[in-house]
């Protein structure tokens, strides 16, 4: 039995690395995560959602595509009962198109693992994920409105969760199917995104401004504002001037 | 297209036009319509024969249309956030839809540029100067307005010390007068 689980799991290993060859060749899918600029001695943080969301997916995949199956199946019973000889026509193209369908299906969903990356430096969160179309989304830090985490209990179970950043940006989903929006960056299944949102955090609450393009003025302002808009100087002055006034009221 | 780690900068000077790669681009999403297709490639071939890309140092501008013009100006320091997008067919073109959001609520991206031979060099160039990549008391290149706002504050700062110290010498002067009083008085 052990044997057998090798051979096969040799054969599917070669299978998926020839079908990651030809999409790499043949439809220049990139291998490696994705670039981001940083400052000089810094390494951006290249990394991917955790095994677990791999075993998250394919729950998913098993549930739907059970239902799938089973429905495909209740449709050619059907078919079968009213006009025997037309179940019997469409049986083999109906149960290749079952197997089809998980085949590719499984296959998919690897690639969709193996294709999402993230990349986080001091400043900025990148994204890319998808094999026909492929979708880069950078994001700043400083433009950053809001962070959002999620798990659902399917998710708990496998130890996954969600980290969504929000831009001002308005932007719905550029395919219309109420998918993830342009302002949303959507870090999928990650181990603990809490700690990573509290990475994020940080940034959020250094950032000074809103977030809106604010010119520099008001940004480097409010900063030196701890004095209500006083630089050390004025305070200096200021802290002599009372000095004076101190020394003329105190009884001589 | 494999991430090539040293992608050439963009020039924003030169860009104006899209490359040719961008018609024969329209020209495969066209015909994958098969009977639509001169309704769908007619507009795309005009909007290729029209676009324009004006990269200035603070900006962009993007201009297109024949009968109906339009042009999109934005300024970099207000991108939020920058998305590239490459199905197949650009990919094997080497093309790729960079589409930047501003704050305003519109749905969809403000601007999608198309047909740059070197969307990752223009990017890196748009990631640059959007707010936050860098440290932002720095200098930057888009600062020349806002260096002479930074400035006029510090010149009314500064005023605002002379008073201070004008009042801290009359005080000064009044303590002195004071004292000198109270010697003369004892």
């Amino acid at each position: 039995m052990a044997e057998r689980d090798s051979v096969t799991d040799r054969a599917g290993e070669w299978v998926y690395s020839g079908v990651w060859r030809v999409l790499s060749n043949r439809f220049n899918v990139p291998e490696t995560p994705p670039t981001l600029p940083c400052e000089p001695g810094e390494t951006p943080d290249a990394f991917k959602p955790t095994r677990g969301f791999l075993g998250y997916m394919k729950l998913e995949f098993l549930i739907g595509m059970t239902v799938v199956s089973v429905a495909i199946f209740i449709g050619w019973a059907v078919l079968l009962i009213a006009l025997w000889w037309a179940g019997l026509l469409v049986m083999i193209p109906a149960a290749v198109l079952v197997v089809v369908l998980w085949v590719v299906g499984y296959l998919a969903l690897h690639l969709k693992y193996d294709t999402t990356w993230y990349v986080m430096t001091d400043r900025s969160l990148r994204i890319r994920r998808g094999i026909w179309v492929i979708r880069e989304m950078t994001f700043t830090f400083e433009n950053v409105q809001n962070v959002k985490v999620r798990q659902g209990p399917l998710q708990r179970m496998f130890g996954v969760s969600d980290l969504l950043v929000e831009t001002a940006g308005a932007g719905s989903d550029p395919n219309g199917k109420g998918g993830p929006a342009l302002n949303q960056g959507v870090v999928q299944g990650v181990a603990d995104a809490w700690a990573l949102r509290d990475r994020v955090l940080v940034k959020l609450k250094a950032s000074q401004t809103a977030g809106f393009g604010d010119d520099l003025a008001a940004s480097t302002q409010m900063v030196q504002g701890a004095a209500g808009g006083w630089s050390t100087e004025h305070v200096e002055a200021l802290r002599l001037i009372r000095d004076e006034l101190g020394t003329m009221t105190r009884p001589g | 297209m494999p991430e090539n780690p040293q992608t050439p900068p963009f020039d924003p000077a030169t860009t104006t036009r899209p490359i040719g790669a961008l018609l024969r681009y329209y020209t495969i999403v066209s015909l994958m319509t098969v009977i639509g297709f001169p309704f769908v490639f007619l507009p795309m071939y005009f909007k290729y024969r029209s676009l324009r890309y004006k990269f200035d140092d603070q900006g962009v501008s993007m201009s297109w249309g024949i009968l109906f013009k339009r042009e999109v100006y934005l300024t970099y320091r207000r991108i939020q956030d920058i998305h590239v997008s490459r199905g197949i067919i650009q990919r094997w073109l080497g093309l790729a839809t960079v589409s930047v959001q501003t704050a305003s609520g519109s749905a969809g991206a403000e601007m999608s540029i198309e047909g740059i031979g070197n969307p990752e060099g223009l990017r890196d160039y748009l990631y640059s100067r959007m707010r936050g990549s860098k440290e932002e008391p720095k200098t930057n290149e888009a600062g020349q307005q806002e260096g002479t706002l930074a400035g006029a504050d510090q010149g009314a700062s500064d005023e605002a010390l002379v008073l201070l110290n004008e009042i801290l010498g009359q005080v000064k002067a009044l303590r002195e007068d004071r004292d000198s009083g109270e010697v003369a008085d004892g």
